[in-house]
């Protein structure tokens, strides 16, 4: 009956490909373009969300940020609560963007889309 | 054998409640479908379709379900048995009912057979569902008891009559051994078709068994250990519960590949 440790040793062994091949590949949640043409300057700013867990949540982020003018694109990856935000650096500023999804506007939605950029 | 699967039964469900307790501390966004190999199975159709995930399912999700898929394989529903904490739990309440019946309570064999087959049904209506009306979104949540149980009664989506069916499932499983396992949870019924060609498998010894009848009465998935050469039914899950209690010893072994 010494085989019964293959059970226990292939679950372990599952779980670990499971958790290392995770990285390899990655697929947005949500990406979504906010202009029709885009500027011809382009920076990306790239945010670790507390709060940024599923599309839902994605939806209600691309929501506070579409306010911004400058805003060009936004990826997120709910696995790692990430946000990528595409924007025009002559019109606005990761700062800006930063506030307006964690300042005073998205706290009025605070219980539904508590976000918090995670320093 | 028991103990080393009771070590594994209770690491994964102390692994739950952690992660239930840390939430509720605030410790913690994640929740126990943060590691459930269903959503990984759910994801597919978005993902192969649109290339996006739905709700809050993504790579590990996928990733679970690939590693369950393999594990099926090789080792039929040992997940169902060793590692589900919906199935422990249940198998713990059995094995109470049992103290206290003085052995499984079980439908007819007839009533059985049919029951065993609804777990299709739920699998179509929930991924139909799913992908249909509900759009991608985990609609199922407020109707399975492995969320509405390890979210502590309290997800974000448990309604009202989750809490009866989450009660409900547990309350049943007292008096029907494994109930949900058996006859509605989608997950066991995506694995038949691996578990039936699982590699490591009982096989029964004709030489050495007394046909006593013992081991079917220990199954708690009501298999027909005795009668069979080698234990191919889908809903094995390798718990050994049958070679724990066989009083022959070699009557009864477990084999890869048939050796």
């Amino acid at each position: 009956m010494k085989k019964v440790i293959i059970i226990p040793a292939a679950v372990l062994l599952l779980i670990l490909v499971a958790f290392a091949t995770t990285g390899a590949y990655r697929v947005p949640t949500l990406e979504v373009e906010f202009v029709e043409e885009r500027p011809a300057v382009v920076k990306s700013v790239e945010y670790t969300v507390d709060g940024l867990t599923c599309r839902g949540k994605s939806r209600g982020f691309a929501g506070m940020i579409s306010g911004v003018e400058g805003i060009v694109s936004l990826t997120t990856y709910a696995r790692s609560n990430t946000a990528i935000v595409e924007y025009d650096p002559t019109l606005t500023d990761p700062v800006e963007i930063e506030t307006a999804f964690e300042g005073p506007i998205a706290h009025e939605d605070e219980e539904d889309f508590p976000f918090k950029a995670k320093k | 054998m028991r103990v080393l699967r009771t070590i594994v039964q209770a690491l994964f469900l102390a692994g739950v409640v952690a992660i239930l307790v840390r939430g509720a501390m605030g410790l913690t966004t994640s929740t126990c479908e943060t590691y459930c190999p269903f959503a990984g199975l759910v994801a597919l159709y978005p993902l192969l379709r649109y290339h996006t995930y739905t709700c809050a399912m993504n790579e590990l999700h996928v990733a679970l379900f690939v590693s369950l898929v393999a594990l099926t394989l090789i080792t039929k529903k040992s997940f169902c048995s060793w590692v589900c904490p919906l199935g422990t739990v249940q198998e713990w309440i059995g094995k109470a009912s049992r103290k206290v019946f003085g052995r499984y309570v079980r439908p007819p064999v007839a009533v059985d057979r049919i029951l065993l087959n609804l777990r299709y049904v739920v699998l179509v209506l929930v991924l139909g569902l799913t992908w249909t009306v509900w759009q991608g979104d985990l609609g199922f949540r407020a109707y399975d008891p492995f969320y509405i149980i390890f979210t502590g009664f309290q997800g974000h989506e448990t309604l009202w009559f989750s809490i009866f069916i989450g009660i409900g499932v547990l309350v049943a499983a007292f008096f029907v051994p494994m109930v949900w396992c058996r006859y509605l949870c989608p997950l066991s019924a995506v694995m038949d078709p691996m578990s039936r060609a699982g590699f490591l498998r009982l096989r029964r010894n004709p030489g050495l068994c007394t046909d006593c009848g013992i081991c079917d009465e220990a199954c708690p998935h009501g298999i027909p250990v005795a009668t069979a050469d080698e234990v191919s039914a889908r809903n094995c899950t390798n718990c050994l519960e049958c070679v724990e209690v066989c009083p022959e010893k070699g009557a009864l072994e477990l084999t890869l590949f048939g050796k």
